[in-house]
């Protein structure tokens, strides 16, 4: 199944892209799909232990299965105010 | 009744005057305001220099995001009236309004500051929003140290 993966601040400019799509199977889970991005990515490799991630705008466990057409968001611990 | 509530991240300056007015209804009677500014000189911890805070928002979610600091604030503080929460985003220079939450009740004694502290201290931990921070010498990307939970 195809997803649609955001990234922001820090992990935005390591991937020097905004949003990128990918092709994954069924029963992917966020700690299966970071760890692809880490391999693609190896330059968030040392940001690893603290990117959260986010499926359909709520804050996922690693655990979670991604559902089709999912939206996805990978980002730093946020800094608003 | 339904009581106002406002989540806003926005690229315009913000305006208080009018941010008071929309969350004011006829039995409010305070209004609990914080508001963050972008400070150019830092002198607690590592004193340095700020040229200028550089925001990001992943909208969609920061302002569902936004949506249930209120409802959190609603379900400890049944008296507050009207919550606003507005974010500004974009290139932010020393001494600018950054963000603003308020909220109103028909007395001070109703817990409104706590609640204006909870929506800023809350909006920190779960809103995706993001600066980077630049200054003379160089820039980086502030990170908070909150990891929310699954569900959040």
């Amino acid at each position: 199944m195809r997803v649609k993966i955001f990234f922001f601040a820090t992990l935005r400019e390591y991937v020097g892209a905004k949003t990128v799509e990918l092709e994954v199977p069924v029963q992917t889970t966020v700690a299966m799909l970071k760890e692809l991005l880490v391999n693609k990515y190896p330059q968030i490799a040392s940001t690893q232990k603290s990117i959260i991630a986010a499926v359909n705008s709520e804050y996922a466990a690693d655990e979670l299965l991604i559902p089709t057409d999912a939206e996805i968001a990978f980002f730093p611990p946020v800094s608003g105010g | 009744m339904d009581y106002p509530t406002i989540t806003t991240i926005t690229k315009l300056e913000l305006d208080l005057d009018a941010l008071i007015a929309s969350v004011t209804l006829p039995s409010t009677g305070a209004a609990a305001i914080f508001s963050g500014i972008v400070r150019g000189k830092t002198e607690r911890g590592n004193a340095h220099e700020t040229s200028y805070l550089e925001y990001e928002a992943y909208q969609p979610m920061a302002e569902a995001k936004m949506r249930q600091v209120a409802h959190e604030i609603r379900k400890r503080w049944p008296l507050v009236e009207g919550i606003a929460i507005v974010q500004r985003i974009g290139r932010l220079y020393p001494q600018t309004p950054t963000v603003m939450i308020i909220c109103t009740a028909e007395h001070r004694d109703t817990g409104v500051f706590d609640a204006a502290r909870y929506g800023i201290d809350r909006l920190k931990e779960i809103v995706p929003i993001w600066k980077k921070e630049v200054s003379p010498e160089g820039e980086y990307w502030v990170e908070g140290e909150y990891i929310p939970k699954s569900g959040e």
